[in-house]
């Protein structure tokens, strides 16, 4: 992906993910987040929430997939802003990154180009909307 | 609102107010290393649940040939690879068979506030990241200065408790900010059968 080949509107590809135990046990122990509330379903209970839910770093992943996807292996990202959780996105549910380009600049000659990004489930949103700040590179690099 | 039902209301938000107080001080001004490096095996476990396929994290020769000198870490991985360990040589990590028994210590839930209410409901609110640079395998990172940015006690769906905004650095062990953090936590005391 060039900064040239970026429309200012177009859609990225969604990710689809399945929210399920299995899942949810694979990314605490591979995040290191072992707070009870992301494998322990009566320990979630108990603190007020419905289920066991996702944990931040998943969450956070799961944006960056969606960009990865997307930008391929020659873009860089340069920030998130505005990843704010408003619902837990639980054990049981189906969550949905989805995506579009909100803008695109030039800073020099850096391409940048922000993505606005949420996490949905059934109900709406559950994760932002928020900002994914990425560098792509020019088409007429190399050209030099 | 009079009588007991507002001094229990003003209690506890009174509660918070030496957390309100200690707004600007830095809690961790030492650098906290990751419990490990970043290295090759951790960051495929960390794409498998993700299914986040880039070959710049699982072919150390696509990443030389893009410039890094192996593999790189996802940036988001700047969270769980600051991570401290949860157990040390000589320390005892579980002393209970109940089962849903917590480990007696852990980085992760807010234990380390010292001021303030007791509280065990603990998750994160909002996060913004900066990253400065990728990390890759072989590096290790860790987190320098904890700075408490703002305090704000309130009542929710699962409980009494405040919202709290942190600021660190993600730092490499020579000292290089590769990334820097803003998190936003929500400490609080559950709420229990019979609350309102």
């Amino acid at each position: 992906m060039k900064y040239e080949d970026v429309t200012v509107g177009e859609e990225l590809a969604e990710v689809e993910y399945p929210l399920n135990v299995y899942r949810l046990v694979m990314a605490a122990g591979a995040n290191r987040d072992f707070n009870s509330i992301h494998h322990n379903s009566e320990y979630a209970r108990r603190t007020g929430a419905q289920e066991m839910y996702a944990n931040t770093s998943f969450l956070l992943g799961a944006w960056e997939r969606c960009v990865r996807d997307w930008m391929g292996e020659e873009g860089t990202m340069r920030a998130i802003r505005d990843f704010r959780m408003k619902a837990f996105n639980y054990a049981g549910e189906t969550m949905w990154v989805r995506a579009h380009v909100a803008a695109k600049r030039l800073e020099g000659e850096t391409g940048v180009v922000e993505v606005a990004i949420r996490c949905e489930n059934g109900n709406g949103i559950t994760v932002g909307p928020g900002v994914v700040e990425v560098v792509l590179p020019r088409r007429t690099e190399g050209l030099k | 609102m009079t009588g007991p039902e507002a001094d229990s209301k003003a209690d506890w938000k009174a509660e918070w107010q030496p957390v309100i107080d200690a707004v600007g001080r830095d809690f961790a001004p030492e650098t906290r290393m990751g419990a490990d490096a970043v290295e090759r095996g951790a960051i495929r476990r960390y794409l498998e649940p993700l299914e986040l396929d880039c070959a710049l994290h699982t072919d150390p020769e696509a990443a030389r040939a893009a410039g890094f000198a192996d593999v790189t870490m996802p940036y988001t991985g700047v969270v769980a690879w600051t991570i401290p360990p949860m157990w040390r040589p000589g320390e005892r990590l579980f002393d209970s068979a109940d089962r849903d028994a917590q480990p007696v210590r852990s980085p992760i839930n807010n234990q380390e506030m010292t001021l303030g209410p007791k509280t065990t409901g603990f998750f994160a609110t909002d996060i913004a990241l900066d990253f400065l640079r990728p990390v890759t395998a072989g590096e290790r990172i860790g987190r320098r200065s904890n700075r408490l940015l703002s305090c704000t006690p309130k009542e929710t769906s699962v409980g009494r408790g405040a919202f709290l905004k942190w600021e660190s650095d993600i730092v490499t062990e020579d000292g290089e900010v590769v990334a820097r953090i803003r998190i936003g936590t929500y400490a609080y005391v559950p709420k229990t059968e019979g609350d309102e």
